[in-house]
């Protein structure tokens, strides 16, 4: 098997030490330039201006950089750039429709104003993304131990966690057989 | 969304806020803009010996290497600044103060540069004895943090400077009220405790950011501030420039909790800019935002005298807040921390000494909750203590004591709008307090409850001005310097410019601060952004109304008494109201649009020397009644349910005042039981958030249900930004001794502290036990 990284590794370098790596994000392929160090959310932000993205702890403990990467969330502070390559990646910014209009889960959360500052917000957004795709009928408490992972210091949990339940009914009245 | 119909609860940039699109400092990016970094002390106190920048001059890609001894040199650079004492070098002169001090700043091409130009600094540190703690820094002959008096400048009109030169004391604040002595001769008993917090940081998940740029004689800064204009004033100090061409834009904060209050990296990214001949980006990482600023550690020993029936007659405070190695807010926090140890009681005699300490820790400054919560750990733990042991209800015993409509606060001044015992009786009932029943056990399992009451100031004097631009169309702009930082400012000031016009939520706007163009504000803290921001926006309309009737009054052909503003027009009074719409009216005056303006003043001052006069324009009052579980093998603590209860006179945003308590929740539960700088000579152990807890979603009570008491006919707006975080911490321990019987008095309260409790309290036991066991038998 070959590492992402590997292949990485042999691809030329520019005066500036960069590699061009493909990133295929929010349903299209970006190709970028970055040195190999460079995490995934230093890409997503310096390269690809999405600004949804945003560090907070830098070493995987707060959840403010979750993004989904093959359906799964990852802390885009801890993977570097080119092992993203090859991955489908969902930023906050790929959640909307075409028109600008707002997932289930954004709308919900909008509806409870589950957020204050909303520094947070998008990773809260992806991790509920993940857990409704996982689990289609989780309990409050399944909620709560899958978002414990994301910190909001502005203590909005009570209107995210009802936000979170709300959007599971719409995310499975939308997704119901008629 | 049409105010004055269905009142609107929520907030006016959701949609923003939801598709990562709110425009944060952090997403500014300019032309040509290079990126800086900073090199950090290593040392807690030490005398720098060598430091050669030039192998990181000469690196390609660097556009700027900056010291100290540079900025020293240079004479269109004061170098120091500070909110009330310059006391704080933009990059360290001669000496370093603390680990985390900024000695070199660069600017480069990007962060990789930048990074490895600091790399490229040889720095050498002769290292000089150091003071960490209050006792160390107040013991005779210890080594000076400063060793000049601190240079105090232009600052608040509240500061009250008492300095003892040739000391580590920065200030001390004095309060006597009564006769302490007779008040304490006059006590049935008297309980002295002592109660610690330890250094904490806010947090903001967007750590500090500013992006700098200096052109054509004109310093902007892009700054995650909390106060733009006190900012604006400090840089224009540090370039020696006219305010006027300082200009301070602050974009939403992604969360402050008092970090962002005062100046701290924005005057390093703006002499960068001057130097490097370009825009310069510098954004703190997780680890440097624990060392630029912090929450006071406080020790506050307690002398309470009480009669056998249970009236707090005196009360003496000693409090010692560690500033850290530079003063930032100390100077006044000591101020509401000293007389906030007072609390909500009817007291006669109370008698306050408050210093602030330098040491060689990060300096502290200002923290959700200003000193209050330090001194509510303490006197509402103190509370308990005494309850106990004169064998009385705690709930009683506060009911007895709690101030009441007219009484004197600590301050001398009547404390009017009071509802202390309404609060804790709901918290109280919510909780379904019994003093009979406080605790039950369920194998190793304990459950106990608990209660807390305080009573915070907000700032006073205090001033904000607000604009309102009515334009042709009938829409307004809202200038103020009020600054949104998720406590939604932009969504109630909003509110209020709306209903007070009569128009629709969607036809304003408010503008973010920006000191070319929004007036004066004090600043976004203290819990007064709605309260007196929104008072100046409130004055402005009014100030718009009255130009609407004179104008429509001439328009219309009727006197001014007969017109009126209602439904979006100016209209005759009788019917059938004959009437203009408001763009119209702006139309015909001809005026282009109509500008008002409102200026919201508080008055107030203390006695330097007695502490007494008015703290406050207002209290903000606020209640917790908690019920915890402990695992009696484990130590662990967890918060089953909480009832939080506050007084914000009249709620203009239903959602945004929960949120504002329930999040009050989340930030004390953390620092009831997890929350902590940690520090091994000056070295701060935990600068991650992998070391640093914070509250999560796991964390919360299961029960969580928050008291709103609003008077609605009154009419005024209470801050509820802070008011309800000082109980948490309190009101937990208490919960924690009533179902252990061990009394933490240090937080934050670790498994491993009430663990070694429950031993000292299990040999204390067994001791007795002996001691009976050896009696003889009769």
């Amino acid at each position: 098997m070959t590492l992402a990284s590997d292949a990485v590794a042999m691809r030329p370098v520019d005066m500036d030490g960069k590699v061009e790596l493909t990133l295929r994000v929010n349903g299209r392929d970006h190709r970028v330039r970055a040195r190999p160090h460079h995490t995934l959310l230093e890409v997503l932000r310096s390269e690809l201006k999405l600004f949804g993205v945003r560090e907070a702890c830098a070493v995987g403990q707060c959840g403010a950089c979750t993004v989904l990467a093959d359906g799964k969330p990852v802390s885009s502070c801890l993977v570097l750039a080119p092992m993203a390559e090859g991955k489908e990646i969902l930023t906050v910014e790929g959640l909307e429709g075409p028109n600008g209009e707002l997932d289930p889960i954004q709308q919900s959360f909008v509806d409870h104003t589950a957020f204050q500052c909303s520094y947070c917000t998008p990773g809260f957004l992806l991790t509920t993304k993940a857990l409704l795709a996982e689990n289609p009928d989780p309990s409050e408490d399944d909620a709560r131990a899958y978002l414990a992972g994301n910190l909001c210091r502005c203590g909005s949990y009570v209107k995210i966690l009802d936000a979170v339940m709300d959007a599971k009914e719409r995310v499975r009245g939308r997704s119901a057989p008629r | 969304m049409s105010a004055g119909s269905v009142p609107f609860s929520g907030m006016i940039d959701a949609y923003e806020r939801v598709t990562g699109r709110i425009p944060y400092t952090i997403n500014i990016e300019l032309p040509g803009m290079a990126i800086a970094k900073v090199l950090r002390s290593t040392m807690a106190h030490a005398r720098i010996a060598r430091l050669d920048v030039s192998r990181a001059r000469q690196l390609p890609g660097v556009y700027a290497v900056l010291t100290g001894a540079d900025l020293l040199e240079r004479s269109d650079i004061y170098p120091y600044f500070g909110p009330v004492f310059r006391d704080r070098p933009i990059l360290a002169i001669g000496k370093v103060r603390y680990v985390g001090e900024p000695v070199v700043a660069v600017a480069a091409v990007d962060a990789d540069a930048a990074q490895e130009a600091l790399d490229l600094v040889d720095v050498d540190y002769d290292e000089l004895p150091a003071v960490f703690g209050i006792d160390d820094a107040l013991a005779p002959g210890a080594p000076l943090v400063h060793e000049e008096p601190p240079k105090a400048g232009h600052t608040f009109a509240d500061i009250i400077l008492h300095g003892h030169p040739g000391t580590n004391i920065c200030n001390q604040f004095k309060l006597r009220k009564g006769d302490i002595e007779r008040g304490l001769a006059e006590a049935d008993e008297v309980f002295e405790d002592t109660f610690y917090s330890p250094p904490l940081q806010q947090v903001p998940l967007e750590t500090h950011c500013c992006v700098a740029q200096v052109t054509d004689g004109r310093v902007t800064v892009w700054a995650t501030s909390q106060i733009p204009h006190m900012l604006r004033g400090n840089l224009a100090e540090v370039f020696k420039l006219p305010t006027s061409r300082v200009r301070v834009i602050v974009p939403t904060l992604g969360g402050a909790y008092g970090a962002k209050c005062y100046p701290a990296i924005e005057p390093i990214a703006a002499v960068l800019a001057l130097s490097a001949k370009r825009p310069v980006k510098f954004h703190l990482t997780r680890d440097e935002e624990f060392v630029t600023v912090t929450k006071h550690g406080g020790r506050i020993t307690l002398t309470t005298g009480v009669t056998r029936d249970g009236r707090i007659v005196a009360r003496k405070s000693l409090c010692h807040f560690n500033t850290g190695a530079y003063a930032d807010i100390g100077p006044r926090l000591i101020k509401n921390g000293g007389y906030g140890t007072a609390g909500p009681h009817n007291i006669p005699h109370v008698w306050v000494d408050s210093f602030a300490i330098y040491t060689n820790i990060p300096p502290a400054g200002a923290f959700r909750g200003y000193g209050i919560n330090q001194a509510a750990w303490a006197y509402e733990s103190q509370m308990d203590v005494i309850a106990e042991r004169l064998g009385l209800d705690p709930y009683e015993f506060r009911m007895k004591n709690l101030l009441t409509e007219g009484q004197t606060f600590a301050t001398g001044e009547p404390v009017e709008d009071c509802h202390f015992r309404e609060l804790l009786t709901m918290v109280a009932k919510g909780i379904g307090w019994d003093a009979t029943t406080r605790r039950t056990r369920q194998g190793p399992i304990v459950r106990g409850k608990g209660l807390s009451c305080t009573i915070k100031s907000t700032v006073t004097p205090s001033t904000s001005i607000a604009v309102v631009n009515l334009n042709d169309s009938g829409s307004l702009n809202v200038l103020t310097s009020s600054v949104e930082m998720g406590q939604g400012q932009k969504t109630a000031h909003a509110i209020l410019a709306a209903e007070r016009l009569g128009i629709s939520l969607d036809k304003v706007v408010v503008v973010s601060p920006d000191t070319d163009a929004t007036p004066y504000d004090q600043q976004s803290s203290s819990s007064r952004t709605t309260y007196a921001g929104g008072a100046a926006v409130q004055l402005a309309v009014d100030d718009v109304r009255a130009q609407l009737v004179r104008i429509g009054s001439g328009l219309l052909g009727v006197p001014e008494d007969a017109v009126e503003i209602a439904d979006a027009r100016v209209r005759t009074k009788a019917p059938p109201h004959r009437g203009l719409e408001l763009g119209e009216v702006v139309r015909k005056s001809r005026s282009g649009a109509l500008v008002g303006r409102g200026t919201f003043q508080t008055k107030g001052n203390l006695d330097p020397e007695t502490g007494q006069g008015v703290a406050s324009a207002h209290w903000n009052q606020a209640a917790a009644a908690a019920e915890v579980e402990v695992d009696l093998e484990t130590g662990k603590v967890r918060l089953l349910r909480y009832h939080g209860a506050s007084y914000p006179g009249r709620v203009v945003n239903r959602v945004q005042a929960e949120l504002q308590l329930e999040g009050n929740v989340g930030f004390g539960v953390s620092q009831a039981l997890f929350e902590e700088m940690v520090f091994d000579g000056g070295q701060l152990q935990n600068a991650t958030l992998a070391d640093y807890m914070l509250t999560s979603t796991e964390d919360m009570p299961r029960e969580l249900v928050v008291h709103i008491l609003e008077n609605r006919e009154r009419g005024d707006i209470h801050g509820i930004g802070e008011t309800s975080l000082p109980p948490v911490m309190a009101a937990i321990g208490n919960a924690v001794f009533h179902a252990t019987g061990v009394r933490v008095k240090d937080l934050p309260i670790t498994p491993e502290k009430v663990l070694r409790g429950l031993r000292e309290r299990d040999a204390a036991d067994q001791a007795e036990r002996n001691a009976h066991a050896a009696e003889p038998v009769r």
